[in-house]
């Protein structure tokens, strides 16, 4: 029985092994194009949190960009939120984030992100998914109607997930790369 | 008496049968004659007949079994006119569509550039309500193409006619460009494939 054991965990470790090979052999050039393509999702989830932060876009597009915007988020994903005037960082669910954002108490509101990078290359994980960490820098600057400005930097890691996935479309298989972000954890909070 | 009766009655019975040879020849003769005359149209015709009409007039005459040397010589040439014109019918209609695709995918590539430097909501929605004009539906899948190597393709998450419009409204960039569209029996597009220009 013990040996019959051994075998078959032989067996799976085996099959283990071929897939995670299978899965490797992805030449650099498709590799760079994944990368390029998580990188430009947190672009766009920059621009995104800049239109809903934005006090001058309607309110009924503001409520499609977070639909959208949550189109980039796996399930249960969490945004770490700093001020200058508070230590801890308090994390909220992405919707919930991005609907007090909709919300923020400033008569003019502007979100921009900068120096986006790669802290941590995608990388192959034994489910069979591409795990990488990208960093942020997101400059906010609030303006209340009596002229007072608020104003941070915040360095924030976002956590990317990458899965190939396929899908029928018009009768045809179509294998595409699924690219999901995590948690948005806080990294610093500077003037 | 009786031998001349008889003989007369042969002789009677005999001119009869051969009036009747003789009918039939003509008649031969005639239908050969007008499918000659109907095969020779086909051949020479200079757009006064419909390729239907050529088809019928063909069938008909085969349908005749003439089994004349010249009339089944006339008959490939026939035949070779009709698919000669059946070709040329089906180059002009794949020219057609080509120009039309062009046209179409010209307009397209038009209004991605519209949309995504549009100067406010308003006019971006204007542009993307016409464009989804061109969509079988808002629905309609639309593939971004990241990387390609020979036969395999890997493409961005599949996204829809009416959402990739947005997105071209929301990001204000148009990184993609027109690879390949196909369109339904109403000239509408029902798959859009976009490849990434960079790439």
């Amino acid at each position: 029985m013990k040996r019959l054991g051994l075998i078959l965990f032989i067996l799976a470790g085996m099959a283990f092994g071929y897939t995670a090979q299978a899965q490797t052999e992805i030449s650099p050039e498709r590799k760079r194009a994944i990368d390029s393509l998580a990188m430009e999702k947190i672009r766009d989830l920059g621009k995104y949190i800049s239109i809903i932060g934005n006090k001058q876009t309607p309110f009924s597009e503001a409520k499609r960009v977070i639909d959208r915007t949550l189109e980039l988020f796996v399930e249960d994903a969490q945004m770490g939120v700093s001020s200058l005037y508070k230590q801890e960082v308090t994390y909220y669910g992405i919707r919930e984030y991005l609907e007090r954002l909709m919300l923020l108490n400033y008569d003019k509101v502007k979100i921009e992100w900068f120096n986006i990078q790669y802290i941590s290359d995608l990388e192959l994980q034994p489910d069979g998914r591409y795990v990488g960490v990208i960093t942020i820098f997101q400059r906010f600057e609030g303006t209340s109607d009596d002229g007072l400005i608020y104003k941070d930097v915040t360095k924030k890691d976002i956590t990317v997930y990458v899965e190939r996935k396929q899908t029928q479309i018009g009768g045809k298989l179509i294998g595409f790369w699924d690219v999901l972000l995590g948690d948005i954890r806080v990294v610093e909070t500077t003037k | 008496m009786i031998a001349f009766s008889i003989s007369a009655g042969m002789s009677g019975c005999k001119s009869k049968k051969k009036l009747a040879r003789e009918q039939a020849a003509a008649e031969y003769a005639s239908k050969v004659e007008q499918a000659k005359k109907d095969l020779l149209s086909i051949i020479n015709d200079e757009g006064g007949m419909t390729l239907q009409q050529k088809e019928s007039k063909l069938q008909r005459v085969k349908g005749m079994n003439l089994n004349e040397p010249e009339i089944l010589a006339l008959i490939r040439q026939a035949e070779d006119v009709i698919a000669a014109e059946k070709e040329e019918m089906r180059r002009k209609w794949e020219e057609e569509n080509k120009k039309k695709e062009e046209a179409t995918s010209l307009s397209l590539a038009d209004y991605f550039a519209l949309v995504a430097g549009a100067s406010s909501i308003e006019s971006a929605n204007l542009k993307i309500n016409e464009a989804l004009n061109l969509f079988a539906g808002p629905d309609t899948p639309v593939l971004i193409i990241i990387s390609q190597e020979g036969d395999l393709k890997d493409y961005d998450r599949p996204t829809t006619a009416k959402k990739y419009l947005e997105y071209l409204k929301d990001q204000k960039k148009n990184l993609n460009e027109i690879d390949n569209i196909e369109y339904d029996e109403n000239g509408k597009i029902k798959l859009l494939e976009l490849i990434k220009k960079d790439y």
